[in-house]
């Protein structure tokens, strides 16, 4: 107990900073998923945003702006996906699984690129960290909640307006109607393609935002295969999180709290195979999943193709 | 009265196929004017184009002589047309209040203005006498109920032009008369209503002009108070109408189903079974009328083998004991199933129609090779024509998904289906729930048939006329228990009536 007690704070540090990137991706995914659109390519977009961030930051020396060009670049590669799934009609899995395939594959060529031209441009800047005086001192907690870097408090930020959105706002209405049965949106006047365009967009990037965190704020460098099934766990905590901004936000912490375990474990039991400690966070989200997973079946559109005349 | 809607020379094309063709339609202020005509006629598919969710291959659209294009459901909205749809567009997850107001745009505020919005809908409650539960979720609610919001929803934007399609095939006579009133003072504020319905005593006692459509072209205009219910069933059917009447049988063959005491969730009073004991003899139709969610779901599942029993016994033609309760044991058992719901356990929607004619003998020789490891689609393909001649399935091939026929058809699919094995046992559960006179009397036919070929019928229906007229015994469910049984030959009308509200 006392050794858990010793390493809380690591714990929970790492729970905060592995939440982030989940947290955004899933987020993206509530978008796409309550507008009838299940984006298995959150994987791919945000190897993107993670590389297309990482570059971008080095080269112009402004890690904002890499973030912005990263979002902007996750949005292009959403777009595809949109393109295909709601102007073409093609099956939302197997583009999605083209997503994940493609979108980490050009980044690769890009880093390639980047990096084999100038070994310098192998790591990167990161953004600093800002204590919120006062609160950062709470005992456990402080540091781990309130000595994030900005992108971290924004990612929190976002929860409580998303959720208000969904809740409070017509846009908000309409947007659900959209995943839950777009035809009869459509009879009421509401625009069912703009509405998943929109969709794919704001997914686009919120996941590339999650994949930008990772070079920006978690580590210096990017690697091929750096996103390392976070957008597959983002999927599943929006399944978790009942596509609600609340629970996604709940979810995304229990992932990150056992990630933060592991590393604890880790340093904790050094003879112990590393592998073994590392698969925590993905076998309680098979777990969780077990549980969870299926009593409510989510937006009842979703995954579902739609044309108007069809029938 | 002025003119309210001309729709002139419209034609819908779907693929090679035309549902509509060059059909023209009037209506003026203030008044019900109905669309007759056979399933598939292109009822529906006229009022999609004039809401704007299927965009014409041809024609014109006026209103109040101005030609309109209805590009999508918004346009049609502005122009304060609303409709029902035959099939809810209703979001289940989402109560009552928020599916009336979603996507209105009377508010300048982005946030929802609910508070506001509920007086409003709260005051055409009252006006119209509406009895909606505005804050339950749509799954949680009745039918009926259902019906009330998606009218809501067309009152609350103000229309000037309602449509409803088909809206009285779920509604009970009670809830039917609620509707008409509902209808008559909006007429009498000189609103406009598109009616649909198969059932010609509502068309009668409704409308005030009628036009008939058949295979998809607009064959008259008629004023009902010139006309006759059989006169518009000869437009509608483009011959002859003639309906059967059947001889009752009075003495049936041997039981070929018993209930003895049975019980299922008893304690539920709109879902349950509570101690019933009938007996289903063979060649007899037993009816059992009563009002929708009275137990008639859960006797139905009982009979196909879906649920099996709390307590009671259930036994088989030659007095054994049923005790393995699965729908494969009924089948082989000899059961035919036309179920309540034909889109959701008639139909696979999207698979073809011969599929759908074969599904219950893939695995026989004469349909494959190795129990069903190899399909013979020669042998499949040739039965289905042979089926669609029979049976009259109105589609364009016999590889059309079974979705995309219009719902008498997709019910001739199920009844070819079902009946092509000689079944023991019939369970026909609602079989002409949205069907023309036509295709309702061919079904009903072929129910005789079986009949008097010694199967035994079991017909659960909320049309009580249908009952009266294929019954020759008719039994009542309320609550989940039986009122009583009365005989088919002169049934005691009045007395089965009480018995169908309780008493
Ligand atoms: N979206 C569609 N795609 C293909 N065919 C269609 C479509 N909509 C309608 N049809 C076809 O057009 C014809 C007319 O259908 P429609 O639904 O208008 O008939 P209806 O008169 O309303 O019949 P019912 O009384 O059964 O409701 C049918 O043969 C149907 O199969
Ligand atoms: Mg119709």
């Amino acid at each position: 107990m006392d050794v858990f007690l010793m390493s809380l704070p690591t714990i929970l540090k790492t729970m905060v900073m592995g939440a982030v990137p989940i947290l955004l991706a899933s987020l993206g995914e509530v978008f796409s998923e309550r507008a009838g659109l299940v984006n298995i390519g959150l994987e791919g977009v945000m190897a993107i945003g993670a590389f297309v961030g990482f570059a971008i930051g080095k080269m112009t020396g402004n890690l904002w702006l890499g973030l912005v060009v990263g979002m902007l670049a996750g949005i292009a590669v959403n777009l595809l996906y949109g393109f295909c799934t709601v102007t073409l009609c093609a099956d939302q899995v197997v583009t999605g699984m083209a997503i994940n395939i493609l979108a980490p594959a050009i980044a690769l060529f890009g880093y390639n690129l980047f990096v084999g031209s100038n070994p310098a441009n192998a790591t990167g800047d990161q953004m600093a960290s800002l204590a919120i005086p006062g609160l950062a001192n709470i005992p456990f907690v402080g540091n781990a909640f309130f000595n994030q870097t900005l992108m971290g408090y924004l990612a929190f930020v976002l929860v409580p307006l998303v959720w208000y959105f969904f809740k409070n706002f017509r846009f908000g209405l309409s947007f659900r109607s959209v995943g839950e049965n777009p035809q009869a949106a459509e009879t009421l006047g509401i625009n069912v393609v703009r509405v998943k365009y929109l969709a794919c967009v704001l997914c686009g990037a919120l996941a590339a935002a999650g994949g930008a965190f990772l070079t920006l704020c978690y580590t210096p460098i990017y690697t091929d295969g750096i996103v390392m099934g976070r957008g597959f766990i983002a999927l599943a905590t929006v399944i978790f999180g009942r596509w609600s901004a609340v629970g996604v936000l709940g979810a995304s912490l229990l992932f990150g709290f056992f990630d933060g375990l592991n590393v604890a474990l880790q340093a904790q039991f050094q003879a112990a195979p590393v592998m073994f400690f590392k698969m925590i966070p993905y076998a309680f989200t098979i777990v969780a999943l077990l549980f969870f997973g299926s009593k409510h079946a989510g937006p009842k559109a979703n995954g579902k193709p739609y044309f108007r005349e069809m029938r | 009265m002025a003119e309210l809607l001309r729709m002139e020379g419209i034609s819908k094309r779907f693929g090679s196929f035309y549902a509509n063709q060059d059909v023209s339609l009037q209506v003026e202020e203030g008044e019900v004017h109905t669309l007759l005509g056979e399933n598939g006629a292109g009822k529906s598919t006229l009022m999609n184009i004039l809401i704007g969710l299927y965009q014409p291959t041809e024609g014109k659209v006026y209103m109040r002589g101005q030609e309109v294009e209805i590009s999508s459901p918004g346009v049609a909205v502005a122009h304060g047309i609303g409709m029902v749809h035959q099939h809810f567009m209703l979001i289940d997850d989402m109560t009552g209040l928020e599916n009336i107001i979603l996507g209105d745009k009377r508010h300048k505020s982005a946030r929802l203005q609910l508070a506001e919005d509920r007086k409003t809908v709260e005051e055409i409650q009252e006006r119209y006498g509406l009895e909606i539960d505005l804050d339950e979720k749509v799954s949680d609610m009745s039918i009926g109920m259902q019906q009330r919001v998606e009218i809501m929803k067309v009152l609350f934007r103000g229309a000037d032009l309602l449509i409803l399609d088909e809206p009285t095939a779920v509604l009970t006579d009670l809830e039917v008369q609620g509707l008409f009133d509902i209808m008559r003072s909006l007429t009498a504020e000189g609103k406009s209503i598109i009616f649909i319905s198969h059932k010609m005593r509502e068309v009668m006692a409704i409308s005030d002009r009628v036009t008939v459509l058949r295979r998809g072209r607009s064959i008259q205009t008629l004023r009902v108070a010139d006309t006759t219910e059989q006169e518009l069933a000869d437009l509608m059917i483009g011959q002859k109408f003639q309906e059967n009447t059947y001889q009752k049988v009075s003495a049936p063959g041997a039981p070929e189903l018993t209930l003895k005491d049975v019980s299922w969730h008893p304690e539920v009073k709109h879902g349950g079974l509570k101690d019933v004991s009938l007996t289903l003899h063979k060649g007899e139709v037993l009816g059992v009328a009563g009002i929708d969610g009275n137990g008639q779901s859960a006797l139905a599942q009982l009979v196909t083998g879906l649920i099996s029993p709390d307590s009671g016994e259930v036994e088989g033609p030659d007095g054994s004991k049923i005790a393995v309760f699965s729908p494969q044991s009924f089948i082989d058992a000899g059961l035919g199933n036309i179920p309540e719901d034909r889109n959701k356990m008639g139909l696979v929607g999207g698979m073809s129609v011969a599929e759908n004619l074969v599904l219950k003998q893939t695995a026989s020789d004469r349909f494959s090779s190795g129990h069903g490891a190899w399909l013979k689609m020669g042998a499949i393909n040739d039965f289905a024509e042979q089926m669609r001649e029979q049976n009259d399935i109105r589609c364009t091939s016999v590889n059309q998904t079974a979705s995309s026929l219009s719902g008498g058809n997709q019910q001739k699919v199920i009844l070819a289906r079902e009946l092509e094995s000689h079944p023991k046992l019939l369970l026909a559960v609602y079989p002409t729930r949205g069907l023309d006179i036509g295709a309702t009397e061919f079904i009903h036919n072929q129910i005789i048939a079986q009949r008097d070929a010694g199967c035994a019928v079991l017909l659960i229906s909320a049309d009580f006329d249908e009952v009266l007229k294929l019954s020759d015994r008719i039994t009542v469910l309320f609550e989940g228990q039986i009122m009583g049984t009365y005989t088919g030959a002169n049934p005691p009308i009045k007395e089965i009536s009480l018995a169908m509200a309780g008493k």
